[in-house]
């Protein structure tokens, strides 16, 4: 290898700014945190509304489910910080702004919420009729079944396909910079401004990114198969 | 006998669309006797016992549980309103039920799926809940799995534990959907065991079967349905000994080879 291609390569000017960069990516954890909540929270109203008897509310769901897991996540971002705040204002007659982090998490937990609601539906669905009927012998009422027999188990089934979406809603949250959210990816952007380094420093993240991702998601995976194991022996 | 049987069932009908399942079906239960319902598959044995705790809504006829109708009270023009969830879920807790398939609640365990209704719809405490389950689980000889989950347990225990957290409701009848019908036949003798202790203690039963044996010993009376109706009943002698009913006599002769 040549001196200038291991100079270039060299990561201490990453290292240099580690304190910063790390603050960048704790954004990245929040934003993952509070859209990941958004999208749980949301979804399972969208899943619930798609399995209901009455069939104005599964529209309703069907088409929460369709407007948002259609809608690229760039979009969505962009969209929800410069538009939503206008519309909104239009309709109350006063000037809006979301802060970039809360336009972040509502743009990111919507478009995650598309996606969840799909894997609790499809979860929900594939409760066998005859648990909730025991549950309705022992008398119990639709709500403690739904809490107590349907969702647990859900959750359960659902754990493989949701570590993969919160992979991605994970990936997802580096394309907040966008908008001005100090994360990782903002910060190696201030950071190669300065430095004129892109090299080190934008590869330096890709690689703390793949291995916080590696990392979590492979105990996260580990973790939920040995529960998963203990009831489907 | 008392004078208000346990269950009562009033002209009790039921359609699938066009499809008439039960076409008028009446009988009683008497506190502390077993009924048993036989029957070729498709004659609405099935429907018939998922009617009596209204896990299908009759389309007509009454359910009386120790005198109080499932359907509702009738009004004074003549029209039965049907009753709020709430007071059929109160209903359901005197009535036991096991089902063809066990469905027990594979995320909790063998304790887990007895305490549960006891915890949640009775309001038990913990603690009593347990004792309770520990009690129920004796009786189907089972006290040693409680920490299991159901996935380890064969199709016998399961079914077992199903009867265990039947009983934990502590239900003034139980009602058996085909509880030995999914079983292997060597797993289907330690069910019929627990069940007959079950009947010898007085528990009052409806069960829905196949296993002409525990219907002829361990029961007061027999049903034999056909298309949605009771064709013939009477004790079990007289049933298998001299059916009046050509089909019944049929069945039982293909059954009993």
């Amino acid at each position: 290898m040549s001196e200038a291609l291991i100079d270039a390569l060299n990561p201490a000017l990453f290292w240099e700014y580690r304190l910063v960069l790390l603050r960048g990516l704790a954004f990245n954890a929040y934003v993952f945190f509070a859209a990941a909540t958004v999208a749980l929270v949301v979804g399972l109203a969208a899943a619930l509304l798609r399995v209901n008897r009455a069939w104005p509310f599964r529209m309703l769901g069907t088409l929460h489910v369709e407007v948002f897991r259609n809608a690229p996540d760039y979009i969505m971002v962009i969209w929800v910080h410069f538009v939503l705040p206008l519309l909104l204002g239009k309709l109350i007659g006063q000037r809006i702004e979301f802060s970039p982090f809360v336009s972040a998490v509502i743009a990111l937990g919507f478009v995650y919420s598309g996606y969840f609601a799909e894997t609790f539906r499809a979860g929900i669905q594939s409760i066998p009729q005859g648990h909730l009927d025991a549950g309705r012998a022992c008398g119990m009422g639709e709500t403690a079944i739904l809490w107590r027999i349907v969702l647990p188990q859900v959750v359960r089934r659902m754990l493989p396909e949701a570590v993969n979406q919160f992979v991605s809603l994970f990936k997802a949250t580096t394309i907040v910079s966008l908008i001005a959210v100090p994360d990782l990816m903002y910060q190696v952007s201030m950071v190669t401004q300065q430095e004129m380094r892109p090299l080190p420093l934008y590869t330096g993240a890709a690689v703390t990114y793949f291995v916080v991702i590696y990392v979590v998601a492979g105990s996260v995976r580990g973790l939920s198969e040995r529960w998963r194991n203990k009831i489907y022996a | 006998m008392d004078a208000v049987p346990a269950i009562r069932v009033v002209d009790l009908r039921k359609s699938f669309g066009a499809l008439e399942v039960l076409r008028g079906v009446s009988f009683d239960v008497h506190r502390g006797s077993v009924v048993s319902m036989i029957g070729a598959s498709g004659s609405g044995k099935s429907t018939l016992l998922r009617c009596i705790n209204r896990l299908e809504r009759p389309s007509a006829g009454e359910v009386f549980i120790d005198g109080e109708p499932m359907g509702g009270p009738v009004t004074a023009s003549g029209e039965r309103k049907e009753r709020p969830l709430k007071d059929i879920n109160r209903m359901r807790r005197d009535l036991g039920m096991v089902f063809q398939q066990f469905n027990l609640w594979p995320h909790m365990t063998v304790i887990g799926n007895v305490i549960e209704a006891p915890l949640r719809v009775r309001r038990m405490s913990r603690k009593d809940a347990i004792q309770l389950a520990e009690e129920c689980l004796a009786r189907v000889h089972l006290s040693e799995k409680g920490k299991e989950y159901p996935a380890r347990l064969s199709g016998g225990q399961m079914q077992r534990v199903a009867i265990a957290r039947a009983l934990a409701m502590q239900p003034k009848a139980m009602l058996f959907d085909e509880p030995t019908s999914s079983l292997d036949p060597e797993l289907t003798d330690e069910v019929l065991t627990v069940m007959r202790e079950l009947a010898a203690d007085g528990t009052t039963m409806i069960v829905v079967t196949h296993e002409m044996a525990f219907a002829r010993d361990a029961s007061d009376r027999v049903l034999f349905l056909h298309n949605g109706q009771i064709e013939e009943e009477g004790p079990p002698d007289q049933v298998f000994g001299q059916p009046r009913s050509e089909r019944c006599r049929q069945f039982l002769s293909k059954k009993l080879q």
